[in-house]
């Protein structure tokens, strides 16, 4: 299954320094279409407004984590289908296993390399 | 002077070393013997407070503002790297962008390059959340050491109580020491192992 590479996708952090990583390994995997938020409430904000496809998320942001972010998109019709990846240094298990009993489409440890960037975009999507 | 949640005033430590020297200063001008025993006692608590001012007051070396500004220090690091990773990333940038017009070969290799920098910036945003735990734990230092300053008794004995975050609050821990960090294979697997609608 190929990938639309003209979809659109939301980046949240709160390092700028990590949004500017994020959307340029997404740039070399040719996904151009990148909007981004620096923490959960912006991302809300912008997501309730336009449409997106993908939502790749930290989690220890404020005033909004990417956890509260998650819940407020699986808790609004509009949004719940949205798939979302959490991308963070949260690596305990309780932290996955939170996450992923709030919806989360799965989950990317950091430091990451762009390959394990694109097979988790890949796999969200249904393929490898 | 602070009270505490009941509205009991505080008892300072110097306070109560000065009542002790002058119940000591009373005992003295009694002139009976028997009292010697109980003044022995006071003097030696009375000593106890001084010793334990003064240990007290050498937890600040270097000034009041010892803690915080080593705190500012740190959040200065965190500032400095992050101008420096986007230097980083400017130039890589631009590799990129002068490797558009070059032979395939070399345009890959030069692409791979520019990933790996990309990859490797993100020391900045990894380094920069330890940095924001250890000034976290140096502010929650500092706090209970101005606690320890002014108070003693009731309030001396709760300052050493840290809150316990709660909630999802405890799940904020950032990253892991290395040789307790788990790797994205065994989150991959953890993921994997959890039947729950994603």
């Amino acid at each position: 299954m190929s990938l639309n590479k003209n979809m659109r996708i939301m980046i949240v952090d709160d390092y700028n320094t990590m949004l500017r990583i994020l959307r340029n390994l997404l740039r070399q995997l040719d996904f151009l279409n990148v909007e981004d938020a620096t923490n959960g409430e912006d991302a809300l904000s912008k997501l309730r407004r336009e449409p997106f496809d993908l939502i790749i998320s930290d989690w220890n942001m404020a005033p909004m984590t990417g956890l509260d972010l998650l819940r407020s998109v699986r808790g609004e019709e509009k949004l719940r289908r949205i798939p979302f990846i959490m991308v963070t240094a949260e690596s305990k298990t309780e932290n996955v296993i939170t996450a992923k009993q709030a919806g989360v489409s799965n989950y990317i440890v950091k430091p990451f390399n762009a390959e394990t960037l694109r097979a988790k975009i890949g796999s969200v999507f249904g393929g490898h | 002077m602070s009270t505490s949640d009941n509205q009991t005033p505080a008892l300072h430590i110097d306070n109560a070393q000065g009542y002790l020297d002058r119940i000591i200063r009373e005992l003295h001008a009694l002139g009976n013997e028997k009292k010697q025993p109980l003044v022995t006692v006071l003097e030696y608590l009375s000593q106890h407070i001084r010793l334990t001012r003064e240990e007290i007051g050498a937890l600040k070396p270097g000034g009041e503002n010892f803690l915080s500004s080593t705190a500012d220090e740190l959040e200065e690091i965190v500032a400095e790297t992050g101008r420096a990773a986007n230097e980083i990333m400017g130039a890589a940038e631009s590799v990129e962008a002068v490797a558009v017009g070059t032979d395939p070969k070399t345009r890959e290799a030069l692409q791979m390059a520019a990933t790996r920098i990309y990859e490797a910036s993100a020391f900045q945003d990894i380094t920069g959340q330890r940095i924001t735990k250890v000034v976290r734990a140096l502010q929650h230092i500092e706090s209970r050491i101005e606690a320890l300053t002014r108070a003693c008794g009731d309030a001396l004995a709760k300052s050493g109580h840290a809150e316990v975050p709660r909630s999802d609050d405890a799940l904020l821990n950032g990253p892991q020491l290395s040789k307790n960090a788990a790797t994205q294979s065994e989150i991959d697997s953890l993921f994997d192992s959890m039947d729950m609608p994603a």
